[in-house]
């Protein structure tokens, strides 16, 4: 509601010193302007006078006469005076004979011309010097333009900005209503999601983009958190999981050769299938403290520049020991002429698992059909593709492939415990990288890892 | 000896696979590149009032695809002297001819099998083209029909 008030009193401040400086300066300039206009008119009449006045030619006196009478019309309350001035000490008697303010007679005395107001009737005097003396030629008038015109506008001037204003604060209130009661209503949905009903959305506004993009980014959001917190979830169940099944394994080993007594062989047996579950049971405790330990300490890797095509070939050798039937192929047909794109800031140990956990996933989950692994480089990312023909990830299980000990619903054929993608995922992160996974089933996956160039 | 070179695109990575082909063909001679996107030019006189072929190439063309083509240019830097975009907007014959003329093409590369798919407001130029007589190459390409749906950095690689 707050927003609504400041958005209203704000609009209304402004328009109103607009509409204000808009009003006034009218208001200014037109009386500025009918002060000199009606001076003007008083002026052409003051000369049309003087000249009828001192013309010799009768004729030509008489058109003048004519001229004025039907070509310059009256102005109220209109008078012409031309007084013989002998002296300037005569000046004070003509203004009381005359009742012509005495300051307008010095001033055309002193200046040949003159402009004066006394109250509403102004006045126009000019001089002229004939050969028998000073001769003052003044025209006065009402200014009936000034006096009902200019009053007249200041009222439509008030009363519409006045107008014009209680206008404005009924439609600002309007606008601003109409723009914040879809804000509104989304701070109500979005308080009255919780925990328990995280599920619920908010509802598509078709009003205007800009709220249609801040629902869909809500739901987004919502989207997100949800999934955190199936990942939660997943994660517990998952990790009791993985270390349950070997745990009950070697109970129930134990447990079956304490039954009775039993030949050393067999005891033997039996201890050697604890010692596979525990070390089974070791390795995935391992990799879960390497795991937590990548997520942590982001910054006690040393960094060095690495060229990513030789990364590339080493994990292949690797590969070559770890996996001897792999088919990997190595693509290196859009590598880059200059070297200098090929080149990463990154830890040479961690990119070197990830890479080689990439591609013993490819050739484990396609049982070592063919894998390609190309590399390129744009402006300034590279761009690592391994991509197989193995069994694909179901679609449904996409968004959880990088939840520690995840596995897909078709993988139980294959060993492993799901920790080697959310590990490859968090050295990426740390690189600054960016790791991608597409897949269709039964189609294999590719993976698209990017990572930024060095900067040399 | 330099050339320049036309290639129709629809702005996905698939289509871009004929750049690929055609700077590998010519990696030892040098050569520029004129990437041809065809569309309509709209009806509308207000749309036509601020009309500019830069922001409508620059709207289509995804972040993915500026990455594709970066790869090939880093890739091909020597030989490929430079590369730009234009829109075509004619629709006949002797339009054609007089784009190709106007922009001094001596080559045109064409996918042989792949079939160009441009947005709502775009068309495929290679039938145009085709009837123009003038010389072009065609070249093919495995299409990766597992993908081809969606608009991927992938579809450039084997």
């Amino acid at each position: 509601m707050s927003s609504i008030r400041k958005i209203t009193i704000l609009l209304i401040i402004s328009i109103s010193l607009i509409l204000f400086f808009l009003g006034s300066s009218v208001y200014y300039y037109l009386s500025n302007y009918s002060y000199a206009d009606f001076y003007k008119r008083l002026e052409v009449r003051a000369s049309v006078a003087e000249k009828r006045y001192f013309e010799s030619n009768q004729r030509y006196a008489q058109v003048l006469k004519n001229i004025r009478q039907e070509h310059l019309e009256l102005l109220s309350d209109e008078k012409e005076y031309i007084v013989y001035c002998p002296s300037e000490a005569a000046l004070k008697q003509i203004a009381e004979t005359n009742s012509i303010p005495i300051n307008l007679l010095n001033l055309v005395y002193a200046q040949q011309f003159a402009n004066f107001q006394k109250d509403d009737i102004f006045y126009y005097g000019k001089k002229r010097e004939t050969p028998k003396g000073f001769y003052i030629v003044i025209v006065s008038a009402k200014n009936y333009y000034n006096t009902h015109h200019l009053i007249l506008l200041r009222k439509v001037l008030l009363i519409g900005g006045l107008i014009s204003i209680l206008l404005i604060i009924y439609l600002t209130h309007l606008f601003s209503k109409r723009f914040f009661d879809p804000i509104d209503k989304i701070i109500t949905k979005v308080n009255s999601i919780s925990t328990d009903n995280i599920h619920l959305r908010l509802d598509d506004i078709k009003n205007t983009d800009e709220i249609k993009r801040l629902t869909t980014t809500f739901n987004n959001l919502l989207n997100r958190i949800e999934i955190a917190f199936e990942t939660n979830k997943n994660f517990i169940s998952n990790a009791s999981h993985e270390f349950g099944t070997p745990l009950t394994a070697i109970i129930g080993e134990a447990d079956v050769a304490l039954l009775k007594d039993r030949t050393p062989a067999e005891y033997k047996e039996a201890l050697q299938k604890i010692l596979k579950q525990s070390e089974r049971l070791n390795k995935i405790s391992q990799s879960l403290l390497y795991l937590a330990q990548i997520g942590y300490k982001e910054n006690k890797f040393n960094y060095t520049i690495l060229r990513t095509d030789e990364l590339i070939l080493q994990a292949n050798e690797i590969m070559n020991q770890l996996i001897p039937k792999n088919k990997i192929t190595l693509d290196f047909e859009l590598l880059p002429e200059n070297p200098k794109k090929l080149k990463v800031m990154g830890n040479k140990d961690l990119l070197m698992l990830a890479i080689t956990n990439i591609m013993t996933n490819a050739c484990k989950y396609s049982s070592n059909k063919p894998v390609i692994v190309s590399l390129a480089s744009t402006n300034n990312e590279i761009v690592m593709i391994i991509k197989d023909q193995g069994i694909g990830i179901p679609e449904s299980d996409l968004p959880f492939i990088f939840d520690p000990f995840f596995r897909a619903s078709n993988t139980a054929a294959y060993d492993g415990y799901g920790i080697g993608l959310p590990l490859t995922q968090n050295i990426i992160k740390i690189h600054k990288g960016e790791l991608s996974i597409n897949s269709v089933l039964h189609n294999g996956v590719t993976v698209q890892i990017k990572l930024p160039i060095a900067k040399l | 000896m330099e050339k320049k070179i036309l290639i129709p695109i629809d702005f996905k990575i698939e289509s871009l696979n004929t750049l690929k082909h055609a700077l590998e063909e010519r990696k030892h001679e040098k050569s520029t590149v004129i990437l041809m996107y065809s569309a309509y030019i709209t009806d509308s006189i207000t749309e036509l009032l601020f009309y500019n072929p830069v922001k409508i190439i620059k709207a289509l063309a995804s972040s993915d695809f500026n990455d594709a083509t970066a790869i090939l240019i880093n890739t091909y830097e020597s030989s490929l002297l430079s590369l730009k975009i234009e829109l075509f907007t004619g629709i006949n014959k002797n339009a054609f001819l007089n784009f190709y003329e106007a922009q001094g093409i001596d080559l045109i590369y064409l996918p042989k099998d792949y079939c160009l798919k441009p947005d709502k407001n775009g068309f495929d130029p290679i039938p145009l083209i085709k009837k123009s007589k003038v010389e072009y190459k065609e070249v093919a390409w495995a299409s990766d029909h597992s993908s081809t749906s969606k608009n991927e950095l992938n579809q450039l690689f084997k």
